[in-house]
């Protein structure tokens, strides 16, 4: 029985025997012997199960006991796996930031222009480089090319105006613009 | 303001700048992606259908082209955030650089390590700029 059931029923005695105080005594006594027995049986049945040998964790375990017990899981929760970086990340973090844009770097940026390129039908992805041009090396048309900028507006998330885009004629232009325009630089 | 013509544009460069207009606007008009893909493989089979025609009827089919975009645009297109129509466009001023050159003085003090830095930094600046175009005439300096 918990410190805050003795509690509550001690208090409910209280609020019983309170208004009546100037009553006759019967109804009080029968009132207040019904709530001590309610406090009293579960106490009564804890010294029994201490008794017979019932496992308490509670009585046996030491301070370091539950502090190794806690430092286990909370270690085991703040464990780093692959799987809890996919998913909840922004859970766990202290501070949410609603407006930030995904981390770039010229790396990732390389990557994902060359992934765009790569999953463009009329580019072959063996003849790929972020050197090759498009329209000399890999082939395409100046329709091609205006479909190229479109992928990579759809990416990035801004527009390339059509006088920044006649001069983007190799991924490598591609990813100095757009890391010119995301302040981007290592 | 990318958009203001500032110079003669070729024909080949309006074309295209049409072919991405009405992209866009079929985009907007077809939001399922499927359904988008297949206009836009239609709107690429007419502009392919005329691709070797020659120059004055080059002209007369992109101003065809571009009425016809007039006539069926979007009432109500999608942009992109940060550009010109965006939910988010000017939404963040990046004050420029030469600002700071006319803080006050008082207000210079409370960072005198940066200030002194940027003022040599200046000055390196010049030295660069005169090694790299050369002296200014000294009839371009001022306002007349």
């Amino acid at each position: 029985m918990s410190f805050t059931q003795i509690a509550r029923s001690c208090s409910r005695l209280a609020a019983t025997l309170a208004p009546r105080r100037v009553a006759s005594g019967i109804l009080i006594q029968s009132q207040a012997s019904r709530m001590m027995h309610r406090i009293a049986v579960p106490s009564m049945t804890s010294q029994l199960s201490q008794k017979f040998g019932v496992r308490s964790y509670s009585a046996k375990s030491t301070i370091e006991d539950i502090k190794f017990r806690v430092l286990k899981v909370v270690s085991a929760y703040d464990k780093v796996t692959a799987e809890k970086e996919c998913r909840g990340r922004w859970q766990t973090q202290l501070v949410r930031r609603y407006s930030a844009k995904p981390p770039l770097s010229l790396k990732l940026i390389n990557e994902r222009v060359l992934l765009v390129l790569k999953l463009y039908d009329k580019i072959d992805p063996s003849k790929l480089n972020v050197e090759s041009h498009f329209i000399n090396d890999l082939g395409l048309d100046s329709l091609d090319h205006v479909e190229v900028i479109m992928a990579m507006e759809d990416e990035f998330g801004f527009e390339i105006p059509d006088s920044d885009a006649e001069k983007l004629l190799k991924p490598a232009d591609i990813i100095k613009y757009v890391a010119d325009k995301e302040d981007v630089y290592e | 303001m990318a958009q203001v013509p500032l110079a003669i544009v070729s024909h080949k460069r309006q074309v295209c700048s049409l072919y991405k207009r009405a992209l866009r606007n079929l985009e907007a008009w077809y939001d399922r992606r499927d359904v988008y893909r297949y206009r836009a493989v239609q709107l690429r089979a007419r502009f392919d259908e005329n691709c070797s025609k020659d120059l004055g009827e080059g002209i007369r089919l992109l101003a065809c082209g571009q009425r016809e975009l007039f006539e069926t645009k979007h009432f109500q297109p999608r942009n992109f955030a940060n550009s010109a129509g965006g939910c988010a466009f000017e939404r963040e001023v990046i004050p420029p650089d030469w600002v700071l050159d006319y803080w006050h003085p008082l207000e210079k003090a409370q960072y005198p390590e940066y200030f002194a830095k940027r003022e040599q930094r200046k000055k390196e600046f010049v030295t660069w700029w005169e090694k790299q175009y050369g002296k200014p005439d000294p009839k371009d300096l001022g306002h007349h």
